[in-house]
């Protein structure tokens, strides 16, 4: 798994409770718990070594930092219109995407960044307590973080560049990591979708990826400057597999909403990230070939996207091992781990798929990783 | 304890309204049948509206060599007709007692041809044509209830009727020297 999975239809409901201010946090968590226990049955009865807890907790894969997070206010693109310069930018966006700006939430800086809690123990705590699997725990990455919270005028008060603000968020996330670690995670996952958005989110396709309010900047400039705080936040780090993950959008079935391009510009500085495992999108054809990793994968482990969650068709058991074969061209085989292409439901309210199609896609991949194991043990 | 106000309406000054338009609608059509705006020219495509104690400007794109400052006359036409929709929405939403979390409206009209206001074409007109005025309402209103709300808007909004009716314009001039 990527990361999340469908949430029932009642969870909803309670989730709307929660963002209404009705309920708090705990109140909404726990009943939470038995969202997260079907999530589980789901994962391991499809075969899965490596589970989540299927975001069932969360809002949206970031956002949710809002709850965990003393210093960030979770603000509507309607709120945060006034404060942006390129008004006529959003406006494009929404009209593209057909949604109101009072729909599309961010978390926002307006103070300085502490955590109350840890952002994903609780998570962690309750997956460990049922199942026996090894644990991934998807966190946002410092970049994305930064990039979706930074909104100058009413960041500023709080930190004085967005440099200052990233490397708070570097702090924090080294901080939960070594947290997750000692608490039993195997694996902790950077989530910086917003990657693609700076090389690939020209004029005309720029997104709400992640209600990303910012100033388009130098591409290049940009990735160094995500390179850095990635290798910042996992600096000194021993103990715990860590990945990267990056994909291009994942709110919507129209692909023609999503973003398109191979991984080549994005190569020499995943190359630099001190991280073990790139969780990659490759199902879809918008990834481009696996073939710009000849030669580059640099003793990485790749998390070979195999299956589409945004589609309705279950990809085969053969699809998914000729796909994992095409990626022992450019990678150890016993470096390649097989994973959904990004979350079943990367935004709560959104969900690409419902669990029942999910459950068999995820079947499909845990026999092709079978199979595969048997033929290159 | 009755709720004083509803998406930000003074519940009781709403009362008093409908009540007076009740019982006396000749006082509501003497006080609201009327309005007024002027328009000062500021140079190039620039102007300035002073609309009782408000004022605000008006200009053209840069690209229709204007300074961009404001938005332009045809722009604040889609402007009214979005606030039009969204005031009756509110006021009908509210006399229903239909809690609104969030609206807005979205509209994008086009003119029919825009080359007759340069004077670059007999054909056609340089008025809009056709405007789409698409509501985005957040509530926990029937979907029955959202549509009806909705349509009632659209039949008694002043701005939308203006658009959609002839409206005898009364044009005069006066020369100084």
């Amino acid at each position: 798994m990527v990361g999340s999975w469908p949430r029932p239809d009642w969870l909803l409901g309670e989730l709307k409770r929660k963002n209404s201010g009705e309920i708090g946090y705990e109140e909404f968590s726990a009943k939470a718990d038995r969202a997260v226990l079907l999530s589980l049955k789901n994962q391991e009865d499809a075969g899965l070594d490596i589970v989540t807890d299927g975001e069932q907790r969360r809002d949206s894969f970031y956002s949710f930092v809002a709850d965990k997070v003393a210093g960030i206010k979770l603000l509507t693109v309607s709120e945060l219109i006034d404060y942006v310069e390129e008004k006529a930018m959003y406006e494009r966006i929404l009209r593209t995407l057909d949604v109101p700006a009072f729909a599309i939430k961010s978390p926002v800086a307006v103070g300085e960044i502490r955590r109350k809690t840890s952002l994903a123990a609780d998570e962690l705590r309750f997956l460990r307590k049922h199942t026996t699997r090894r644990i991934k725990v998807p966190l946002p990455g410092p970049f994305m973080l930064t990039r979706a919270s930074w909104v100058e005028p009413l960041s500023r008060d709080a930190y004085r560049t967005r440099e200052e603000l990233a490397q708070a968020y570097v702090k924090l996330l080294h901080e939960e990591i070594i947290q997750l670690r000692d608490a039993g995670a195997s694996f902790v996952q950077l989530d910086e979708p917003t990657l693609t958005e700076v090389v690939y989110g020209d004029a005309n396709q720029t997104t709400f990826m992640c209600a990303a309010i910012m100033s388009k900047v130098d591409p290049k400039e940009e990735l160094t400057f995500a390179t850095g705080l990635i290798n910042d936040a996992v600096k000194g780090i021993t103990g715990i597999k860590i990945g990267v993950h990056i994909c291009r959008g994942n709110w919507s079935r129209n692909d023609g909403a999503l973003l398109t391009g191979d991984y080549s510009p994005l190569l020499p500085y995943l190359q630099e990230m001190k991280v073990n495992q790139l969780v990659l999108e490759f199902s879809t054809e918008r990834a481009g070939s696996l073939s710009v990793f000849d030669g580059a994968a640099d003793g990485k482990e790749i998390g070979l996207g195999v299956v589409n969650p945004r589609s309705d068709r279950v990809e085969t058991t053969e699809e998914i091992v000729a796909k994992a074969k095409e990626a022992t061209k450019y990678f150890d085989p016993s470096r390649i781990y097989l994973n959904p292409d990004c979350g079943f439901a990367t935004f709560a309210e959104v969900p690409l798929n419902a669990a029942e199609t999910a459950q068999r896609k995820l079947s499909n991949m845990a026999k092709a990783a079978i199979e595969l194991r048997r033929e290159y043990a | 304890m009755q709720p004083t106000e509803l998406n930000g309406l003074n519940l009781k000054k709403l009362g008093e309204i409908v009540e007076l338009g009740t019982k006396h609608p000749e006082l509501v059509g003497q006080q609201f049948n009327n309005w007024k705006a002027r328009v000062k020219w500021l140079g190039g495509f620039r102007s300035r509206a002073y609309i009782r104690d408000h004022a605000f400007l008006i200009d053209e794109p840069a690209d229709l060599a204007g300074v961009d400052t404001s938005p332009n006359a045809v722009e604040y036409v889609l402007a009214a007709l979005g606030a039009c929709y969204s005031v009756g929405f509110t006021l009908n939403a509210t006399k229903r007692g239909v809690k609104v979390d969030a609206m807005e409206v979205a509209l994008e009209g086009r003119l029919d041809n825009v080359l007759t206001f340069f004077g670059f074409s007999k054909e056609g007109h340089p008025g809009y044509k056709e405007i789409k005025a698409k509501l985005f309402v957040k509530t926990s209103a029937s979907e029955k209830v959202v549509n009806e709300i909705w349509q009632e808007t659209i039949a008694t909004s002043p701005v939308g009727n203006t658009l959609t009716r002839n409206v005898t314009i009364i044009p005069q001039i006066s020369v100084a020297k």
